[in-house]
């Protein structure tokens, strides 16, 4: 019994270790943000390897917690579902990169009255995986907070969201040609769905909740 | 010849081991919690465990119904019940073995005109509707135990996962062993008064009784039933009945184990008699129906919904059904084996009203005066007697079932060499050995002549010390000694 609930406790510290790269991820993106608005470009590439590092660790530790799962037949009811969710998760990191990888190939140029909106808008999003995490964590620990998280994450998704809008009204609404405004309206979205991949997640995360419970 | 006899009763054990660890074992290797390898292996042992050490008790219930005493009766009874449940088994009822065999018992009842006995039979049948119901009961109960306790742990998803597995092979263990010591009874209980085997003394360990072995037998049949078609029934119980999830197979699984604890445990039983409360009778109940009532109990306890009520139908069926059909292959096939296959399957049991058992009847303080149309008379069988004796008298049904056993011919001969070449002799105390060999080649009509005979020595006189537990286990005992006398010295030629 010590010896497989060792193992056990193997695989929680593995997910957390997880969780916390998530976590790390999504507030370095929102570092790096501040950092390209405030033209600090060195600064925004070294957050941008650190993603970069983050997402080769997640996924190797993702691969690792699922082999573990099959190999020891642990969880065989809920397997496949922290598996999704598992997969999910990265991939909200795997955006975030994308995501700052894209700025870091085409340099968009951000007009300086976009800034204020431009950082509301990536906090929302940032929020919203911050609280997708607590509701990860919850799901494996404290099944009854789960719905109190994912209530925030829709709460700050829907927030991007409108930020996001706002933020595209206000880049139309200048006086500047019209590539560089779908530009940088490729980049907005590119920030509001950083928060849709965190919704995605919960609405998985409500499900398997509802399956979970007693 | 009486090993094949024994086979039904092998048969019945096959589909018992089959059907029932399905049963408890479906939802956890269902829910991949354990491999079958691991069920079938945990059963066997424990299935064994609770037959041998603690299977005595539901077998005395049900003897109560109906004593077949021919070993081809026996067979015919065991066989007609595991076909029914083979059959039941394949439409997809939940059946009990002891509701099956019961009807089976009562079909030879009628066959053999035998008087069948409507009090334990009500008592039985009264468990049967109350296990499914404390079933559910106990399942609701614990479900919201275990809601209100994980709420409050907060224990990680990983960790509830190993505790629930190692609670499963537990719980389901002790399942095993509860239906093991519950329901042999079931298995190989109609050859308990034609029992073929003999005691056997082993050095160090004892003496293994000859209904030991048998139930050491009959626990075999049920192994090779787990391993070689539980695994099938485990899948079928797994997704047809439940829709659970480990947490809640657990929970149903413990509620059965409960259940079946309460109907079986003799130790449960005694405590219960010496504290005064009701006891709960020691009863062979279905697994099959305690599980579904306890699916059941937690469906209603999270609401209500997605309760697949068409099952409560399924069991309303097995409790009708079930009895009726085993009674009536039971009949069919009893007269077949008799009549086609030219075997015995009922020993002939004669009454009389002579000079002897009128006196017996009268020392016992019963009223002759009811007697006088059936003074003289020879009676063949038991309920022409008993429904005669109703008509005429206002004797009540323990009275007459008192002037049955007076005048019951049961002929014996005194041979205390019989009890010695079957290693009988050592579960006599020197004294009663003693005045046995005091009677030796004296010849009986009647079983009561030779216990009042005995009971001249001291030694096998019954004691009279209310409420004391040695007094009780003594007279027990006693009756016992006599049984094992009554079958060993019977011989009819010796009719005096």
């Amino acid at each position: 019994m010590p010896l497989i609930l060792k193992t056990t406790r193997f695989i929680e510290a593995q997910l957390d270790t997880f969780l916390d790269i998530v976590s790390d991820s999504a507030m370095m993106f929102q570092l790096a943000m501040d950092d390209y608005l405030s033209g600090r470009l060195e600064q925004f590439e070294e957050r941008l390897s650190q993603i970069r590092d983050n997402e080769h660790r997640a996924d190797d530790l993702r691969v690792g917690i699922e082999r573990f799962l099959y190999e020891r037949t642990l969880i065989p009811e809920n397997r496949g579902d922290v598996l999704a969710i598992l997969e999910n998760t990265d991939e909200v990191i795997d955006n975030m990169k994308d995501s700052l990888a894209q700025f870091s190939i085409e340099m968009p140029d951000i007009p300086s009255e976009l800034d204020d909106l431009w950082m509301q808008t990536t906090r929302a999003s940032v929020a919203a995986v911050e609280q997708l995490v607590y509701a990860v964590r919850s799901f494996f620990r404290d099944l009854s907070a789960v719905n109190n998280y994912i209530h925030k994450v829709y709460f700050f998704e829907r927030e991007a969201d409108q930020l996001g809008e706002k933020l595209r009204r206000q880049i139309f609404a200048m006086d500047i040609d019209l590539s560089r405004k779908s530009q940088l309206r490729f980049f907005a979205i590119h920030i509001e769905k950083i928060s849709d991949y965190a919704q995605a997640v919960c609405d998985r995360l409500s499900i398997y909740t509802i399956k979970r419970q007693l | 010849m009486i090993f094949i006899y024994l086979l039904s009763g092998l048969f019945l054990g096959w589909s018992f081991g089959a059907k029932d660890t399905g049963n408890i074992f479906g939802a956890a290797v269902e829910t991949k919690m354990i491999t079958f390898k691991k069920a079938a292996l945990i059963a066997a042992i424990f299935v064994t465990l609770g037959a041998v050490l603690d299977g005595s008790g539901p077998s005395q219930t049900l003897s109560k119904l109906g004593s077949v005493n021919a070993l081809g009766g026996a067979f015919t009874v065991a066989l007609a019940a595991a076909i029914t449940i083979t059959l039941m088994v394949r439409i997809g009822v939940p059946v009990a073995t002891s509701q099956t065999l019961a009807g089976a018992i009562i079909g030879w009842n009628y066959f053999a005109g035998r008087l069948t006995d409507y009090s334990s039979l009500a008592a039985i049948a009264i468990s049967w509707l109350l296990a499914p119901v404390l079933g559910a009961i106990f399942a609701a109960l614990l479900f919201f135990i275990f809601r209100s306790y994980l709420g409050k742990v907060k224990v990680h998803m990983l960790e509830q996962d190993v505790w629930t597995r190692f609670w499963l092979v537990i719980i389901g263990a002790f399942g095993a062993y509860s239906l093991g010591a519950n329901n042999i009874a079931n298995i190989v209980g109609v050859f308990v008064p034609v029992n073929p085997f003999k005691d056997i003394a082993i050095p160090w360990i004892g003496t293994v009784s000859g209904i030991t072995q048998l139930f050491l037998l009959g626990s075999v049949s049920i192994v090779v039933g787990i391993y070689t078609y539980s695994y099938k029934i485990m899948k079928t119980v797994g997704k047809e009945l439940f829709n659970l999830s480990p947490i809640t197979a657990l929970i149903a699984v413990l509620a059965e184990a409960i259940v079946l604890f309460l109907f079986s445990s003799k130790g449960l039983h005694g405590l219960l008699v010496s504290l005064h409360i009701p006891p709960i009778p020691l009863v062979p109940v279905s697994a099959s129906q305690i599980i579904v009532g306890s699916v059941l109990g937690i469906g209603l306890a999270k609401g209500g919904k997605n309760i697949r009520y068409n099952m409560l139908g399924k069991i309303s069926l097995g409790w009708v059904a079930a009895p009726l059909m085993a009674f009536f292959f039971s009949f069919v096939a009893l007269f077949i084996i008799q009549n086609v296959f030219e075997q015995q399957v009922n020993v002939d049991t004669r009454y009389v009203f002579d000079r002897q058992t009128i006196t017996q009847i009268e020392k016992n303080g019963l009223d002759t005066k009811y007697l006088s149309t059936v003074n003289g008379r020879t009676f063949e069988n038991e309920l022409a007697l008993y429904n005669e004796l109703k008509k005429q008298s206002n004797f009540d049904r323990e009275q007459l079932l008192e002037i049955l056993f007076i005048t019951e011919i049961h002929p014996m001969k005194v041979n205390t060499g019989i009890l010695r070449e079957n290693g009988l002799y050592k579960r006599f105390s020197r004294a009663q050995w003693e005045a046995l060999k005091s009677l030796e080649n004296r010849k009986y009509n009647h079983k009561w002549q030779l216990a009042d005979t005995l009971a001249k020595h001291p030694s096998w006189q019954y004691r009279d010390l209310a409420n004391s537990k040695p007094t009780e286990n003594f007279n027990k005992n006693l009756s016992e000694l006599l049984d094992i006398l009554n079958r060993s010295f019977y011989s009819p030629e010796n009719t005096k």
